[in-house]
C-alpha cells in the first residue's frame, strides 16, 4: 500500500514535469482524424507552432468545454457544425474575434458578432447502396417524398436528432421547407421506413456502404469518403431543397494560449488551408479546385437556412419529435 | 457496525468444515484501532483516496443535478421521471442487465466448472479462448457482429439466406454483452473453484454420493459467493455499458446512452447527471442484496491442512456435453475475432476481399504514438488497481472497523456509474487548484484505478471468504505484523483473485472509451479513441489493425502477469 502511494505520487510529479521547449497550442477539433492531421501538420510547418489536438464529436466538444469552463484546457475549437458553435456561443463558452482574414469568407457564413466563422460547407445528401436498391427494384431517391415509399420500409438509417446535429439539421430543414405541422406529418410517415436511429450523424453512411440499409441520410462530404473506400453507393440530393452544415472555428473564452490560437484561426481562413481541406473531399468556403466526386454547394438546391432560428428551437423540436414521432413504434 | 453477521446467520451449507470464529473484538472503535497502526494507516489512506477520487467527483456531478443554475431544484429529476422514453429506458436497462448477468453467470459457471472440476479434453485451449472477449475493443466487436449477423451479414444473409434478420435490439445486445462479459463471471468463479478443497468432493464420492449429488450439495453451494459476485459485476457492467447499446441498440433505448445524449446532444448536464444517479439505484440495491445474502453463510474450505488439487473424473456423457457447450461458445468467439483478423488483411471490408497489408502501414503511421501512451497508462494503472483491490478486499473481509459497510459501498460506486458521468465528474473535480490534474496522465490513471478496482475487490472478497482465518491468525500469533501477514500469507492464497483483478484492470484500461473521451489530451492519447475515429471515417481496415494490435498487447501482458504472479494456488496448499 505504501508503495502504491509512492507510485501515485511519482506519477503525478512526473506527468507535471513534462515540459516542452517548442511553442505549442492545445486544440479540440471536430474534423475527421486524417483531415486534422493534414491541416495541423501543415500549420506547424508554416509557423513552427506545434498543435496538440484532441478529436471530439461536436456534442462532446461542447460538453467538455462546458465542464472545463472555469479553467479552460484549450484556446480554440476547430471544426464542427455551426449549430454547435452557436450553442457554445449562447452558453458563453467562446470569445469574439475579428480575424484579418475573415474577409475571405462569404458574409452569410460569418457570425455577425464575430464569435464563430465558417470554413467549409456540406449539404445533406442521400447515400444509397446500389445492390440493395437493385434488389428492391427502385432508383436512388431524389426527393424527400421518395423516402416514404413503402418499398423502403425498414431500409433507411439516420441519426437520432437528440444526439446528432446532422439529424437535427434534417428536421430543421423540413420545418423550414414546409412549416412545422406538415413537416411532422411527414416525419411520422418517414419513421415507418427507418430501420435504426444511430448515435453519430455519420453512422448511416458506412451502413449504406455495407448494405446494412438501402439508404442513409448524412452529409455529402462524408458520403464521398464511402465511395472512395470502394463501396458501391450513389449520392443524391432532394430536389425540393436540402439543408447544409457550416463547419466552423471559435476561440475559447479564457484560453491561455490566445496568441497562438489567433494565429491558427487566421491560418484556417487562408487559401492554403482551403486547398488542404478540399483534398479531403469537403467544399471550402474559399474558392479552390475541388476533389473529383465532391459536390459544390452551388450545384445543389439548398434552402435558405436560418441556423440562429434552428439553434433556438432545438430543444423544443427534438422533444416534440421524441413524443410525437419516435414514440409511435 | 454490529458483530460479524456470519455468526448470527444460520449455517446451512452442508459441507462447511468449521464454524467461523467469533472475532476477538466485536466492533472495534477507532481508538482500539490504534493498537494496529498498519491497519489504521491503511484504512486512512484507503478512505481518503476513495473519498477524493470517487465520492468527490461524483458529488460534484450530483450537485450539478440538483443545483442546475446555482439554486436547489429537482427539475431535472422531475423531468426524467415524467418523460416516457426515459422511464422506458430505465426499465430497459434493468431488463438487459438482468438477462445479461444471468446468461453470463451461467456460461461463466459452466466454463469454470468444466475447466477446474472435470477431465474434459482441451482445457488448456479453452482457458486461453475464454479470456479473448475480455480484450474485445469497443465498437470493433459490435461491428463484426453486424458484419456477421446484420441485415446484410455474412452468416445471416449469405449463408442462411435470411432476408430480414434483425440483430438490433434486446436479443442482439444480450448476445453481444453475454459473449463479451461472461469472462468476468468466469474469472471470478475460476478463483472460487480453485479455492474449493477437492477433498470435500472426493470424500463425498468415497462415501457413496453420486457425481451429481456432489455437485448439488458441495460444488454449487460453495460457489454461491462467486456466483453472486459474478452476477453483480456483470449486471453493473451491463448497466454502465455504452458502446454496445449505442451501436446495436436499434430502438431499444437504455439509460447509459440516454445520459450520454443529455450531455452531448442537449448540453443538459443536470439531466444527464440525474439519469446517471437514477442508474446507481438498482446497482446499489443489487450490491447490498448480494453482500447481505452472501455474508450470512460461511464458505470456508481452505483450512491450511494439506490437500491436493485434483480433477475428478466425470461420466463421459456429461464430459461430451460440456465439451460441446464450450466448443459452441468458442466457435462464436472465434467467428467474431476471425472477422476482425480478416478485416485487417483485406482491401475493403465487406466488399473487396483482396488481401493487402496497406492498413498495417497506415495504422502504424497514425497509431504509433497512441499505442505507446495507451500501454504506458495501462501499465501504471494495473498494479495499483490490483493491489488496492486486494487490500480493500482484505480489510473488508478480515478486519472490523467503524464504517466498513460504507467503505464497501463507496468502492463500488465508480464502477456502476456510466463512464461519461465519471469523465465529467473528474473534469469538474480536478480542473482547478489545489487538485489541478486535468491534462495530465495522472487523471487518466486515477480514473482507471478507481473505476476498475471493484472487480479486484469482488474477486478478492469471494476468495477470502473461502479461506479460514486461522491461517492468518497463526501468522499473527507468531508475531508477524498485519502488513507482513497480508503480503506473505493472504496475497499468495488469493492469487487467482489477484490475477483476475490485474487482468481486468489492464484490459479495461486498454479498452476504456466513454470515461476517458473527456480526459484524453494530445500528449496522453488513447488507442480506443483513435479506433473509434477510424471507424467513423470508414477506415474499417485500419480500425481492425488497431484492434488486433490491442488484442495482441493485452494477451502478451496476460502471459507475463501469469508468469510473474503465478496461476494457481497449488503449491501453497501442498504445504
Amino acid at each position: 500500500m505504501r508503495n502504491t502511494v509512492i507510485l501515485v505520487a511519482a506519477i503525478v510529479l512526473l506527468a507535471s514535469l513534462v515540459v516542452s521547449a517548442q511553442e505549442t497550442i492545445a486544440v479540440y477539433t471536430t474534423l475527421f482524424e486524417p483531415t486534422a492531421r493534414l491541416l495541423f501538420d501543415a500549420f506547424e510547418e508554416d509557423t513552427g507552432i506545434k498543435v496538440e489536438w484532441v478529436r471530439l464529436s461536436g456534442g462532446e466538444a461542447v460538453a467538455r468545454l462546458d465542464a472545463e469552463r472555469r479553467n479552460p484546457q484549450v484556446s480554440i475549437w476547430f471544426g464542427g457544425v455551426g449549430l454547435d458553435h452557436m450553442t457554445a456561443k449562447n452558453m458563453g463558452l467562446t470569445e469574439a474575434y475579428v480575424s484579418p482574414n475573415a474577409e475571405n469568407i462569404p458574409v452569410q457564413f460569418r457570425d455577425p458578432e464575430h464569435y464563430w466563422i465558417g470554413i467549409y460547407v456540406g449539404a445533406l445528401g442521400f447515400i444509397s447502396n446500389q445492390n440493395r436498391l437493385a434488389e428492391l427494384g427502385i432508383d436512388p431517391p431524389t426527393s424527400w417524398y421518395d423516402l416514404i415509399q413503402p418499398e423502403l420500409k425498414g431500409e433507411i438509417q439516420i441519426a437520432n436528432p437528440g444526439s446528432s446535429g446532422t439529424s437535427y439539421n434534417f428536421i430543421a430543414t423540413l420545418v423550414q421547407l414546409w412549416g412545422e405541422e406538415d413537416a411532422f406529418e411527414y416525419l411520422k410517415e418517414f419513421h415507418k421506413n427507418v430501420q435504426q436511429y444511430t448515435r453519430s450523424g455519420n453512422a448511416p453512411n458506412p451502413a449504406a456502404g455495407l448494405g446494412e440499409c438501402a439508404v442513409g441520410i448524412g452529409y455529402a462530404h462524408d458520403q464521398v469518403t464511402v465511395i472512395q473506400e470502394g463501396y458501391p453507393v450513389n449520392i443524391t440530393f432532394a430536389e425540393e431543397g436540402t439543408g447544409y452544415e457550416v463547419a466552423s472555428i471559435s476561440l475559447v473564452k479564457g484560453g491561455k494560449q490566445m496568441e497562438a490560437a489567433k494565429k491558427l484561426y487566421d491560418w484556417g481562413l487562408t487559401e492554403r488551408a482551403a486547398i488542404l481541406l478540399a483534398s479531403t473531399n469537403v467544399v471550402p468556403l474559399i474558392d479552390v479546385p475541388l476533389m473529383e466526386g465532391a459536390v459544390p454547394i452551388s450545384s445543389i438546391n439548398v434552402i435558405d437556412q436560418d441556423d440562429l432560428w434552428a439553434a433556438s428551437q432545438k430543444e423544443r423540436l427534438v422533444e416534440k419529435w421524441n413524443n410525437e414521432v419516435y414514440r409511435q413504434r | 457496525m454490529g458483530g460479524n453477521p456470519a455468526i448470527k446467520g444460520e449455517i446451512s451449507v452442508a459441507t462447511e468444515t468449521r464454524r467461523r470464529r467469533k472475532p476477538a473484538l466485536g466492533a472495534k472503535s477507532w481508538w482500539q484501532l490504534r493498537q494496529d497502526p498498519v491497519l489504521l494507516i491503511t484504512l486512512i489512506i484507503i478512505s481518503v483516496s476513495l473519498f477524493l477520487f470517487i465520492v468527490y467527483p461524483l458529488y460534484k456531478v450530483f450537485v450539478l443535478s440538483v443545483k442546475p443554475k446555482g439554486l436547489f431544484s429537482l427539475e431535472a429529476y422531475h423531468y426524467i421521471f415524467t418523460q416516457w422514453w426515459l422511464r422506458q429506458s430505465f426499465f430497459n436497462s434493468l431488463l438487459l442487465g438482468s438477462l445479461t448477468a444471468t446468461a453470463s453467470t451461467v456460461v461463466g459457471f459452466i466454463f469454470a466448472f468444466a475447466l477446474n472440476r472435470t477431465d474434459m479434453d482441451g482445457k488448456g485451449f479453452f482457458r486461453q479462448i475464454v479470456q479473448l472477449p475480455l480484450v474485445s475493443p469497443p465498437f470493433m466487436f459490435t461491428l463484426s457482429v453486424i458484419l456477421l449477423l446484420g441485415k446484410n451479414g455474412l452468416i445471416t444473409k449469405k449463408l442462411l439466406g435470411l432476408a430480414n434478420f434483425n440483430i438490433y435490439g434486446l436479443k442482439g445486445l444480450v448476445l453481444v454483452q453475454t459473449v463479451s462479459m461472461f469472462p468476468i463471471a468466469y474469472m471470478t468463479l475460476n478463483g472460487v473453484m480453485q479455492g474449493i478443497n477437492p477433498d470435500l468432493e472426493e470424500g463425498a464420492l468415497d462415501l457413496g454420493a453420486s457425481r451429481f449429488g456432489v455437485f448439488r450439495t458441495i460444488t454449487l453451494p460453495l460457489s454461491i459467493p462467486g456466483l453472486a459476485s459474478s452476477w453483480l459485476l456483470v449486471f453493473v457492467t451491463s448497466l454502465a455499458d455504452f458502446a454496445n447499446p449505442m451501436v446495436l441498440g436499434g430502438t431499444f433505448e437504455v439509460l447509459s446512452v440516454q445520459a450520454y445524449l443529455q450531455f452531448t446532444g442537449f448540453f443538459n448536464a443536470p439531466r444527464g447527471t440525474a439519469l446517471a444517479i437514477t442508474l446507481l439505484i438498482p446497482a446499489m440495491i443489487a450490491f447490498l442484496v448480494q453482500r447481505y445474502w452472501v455474508s450470512k453463510k460461511s464458505y470456508v474450505t481452505v483450512t491450511g491442512k494439506p490437500s491436493g488439487v485434483r480433477t475428478l473424473e466425470v461420466n463421459p456423457r456429461l464430459r461430451r456435453a460440456l465439451l460441446a457447450f464450450c466448443s459452441a461458445v468458442t466457435l462464436v468467439i472465434l467467428a467474431f475475432y476471425g472477422t476482425v483478423i480478416m478485416g485487417a488483411f483485406v482491401d475493403t471490408w465487406g466488399v473487396n476481399f483482396k488481401p493487402t497489408l496497406k492498413h498495417w502501414i497506415y495504422a502504424w503511421d497514425v497509431g504509433y504514438y497512441s499505442i505507446k501512451s495507451t500501454v504506458l497508462l495501462a501499465l501504471i494503472a494495473t498494479p495499483i488497481t490490483g493491489l488496492l483491490g486486494m487490500v480493500i478486499a482484505f480489510v473488508l473481509v478480515r478486519k472490523d472497523f467503524p464504517g466498513k459497510r460504507l467503505l464497501g459501498l463507496v468502492s463500488m460506486l465508480a464502477f456502476a456509474v456510466p463512464g461519461t458521468v465519471v469523465g465529467i465528474g473528474y473534469i469538474l473535480a480536478f480542473n482547478e487548484p489545489p487538485l489541478l490534474l486535468s491534462g495530465t496522465a495522472a487523471i487518466i490513471v486515477l480514473c482507471f484505478v478507481f473505476r476498475e478496482v471493484p472487480v479486484g475487490i469482488e474477486s478478492g472478497v469471494a476468495s477470502l471468504v473461502q479461506i479460514d482465518k486461522s491461517i492468518e491468525e497463526a501468522s499473527t500469533n507468531l508475531g508477524a505484523s498485519t502488513g507482513y501477514t497480508f503480503g506473505q500469507i493472504t496475497l499468495p492464497l488469493i492469487r487467482p483473485a489477484f490475477l483476475a483483478g490485474l487482468f481486468f484492470a489492464f484490459t479495461r484500461s486498454m479498452t476504456a472509451v466513454s470515461a476517458i473521451i473527456f480526459l484524453v489530451t494530445a500528449r496522453w492519447h488513447h488507442l480506443t479513441v483513435l479506433t473509434l475515429s477510424q471507424t467513423e471515417i470508414m477506415r474499417l481496415g485500419a480500425a481492425s489493425v488497431l484492434s488486433l494490435i490491442l488484442i495482441v498487447i493485452v494477451l502478451f501482458a496476460f502471459a507475463i502477469m501469469r508468469v510473474v504472479v503465478g496461476d494457481t494456488v497449488k503449491h501453497q496448499l501442498r504445504g
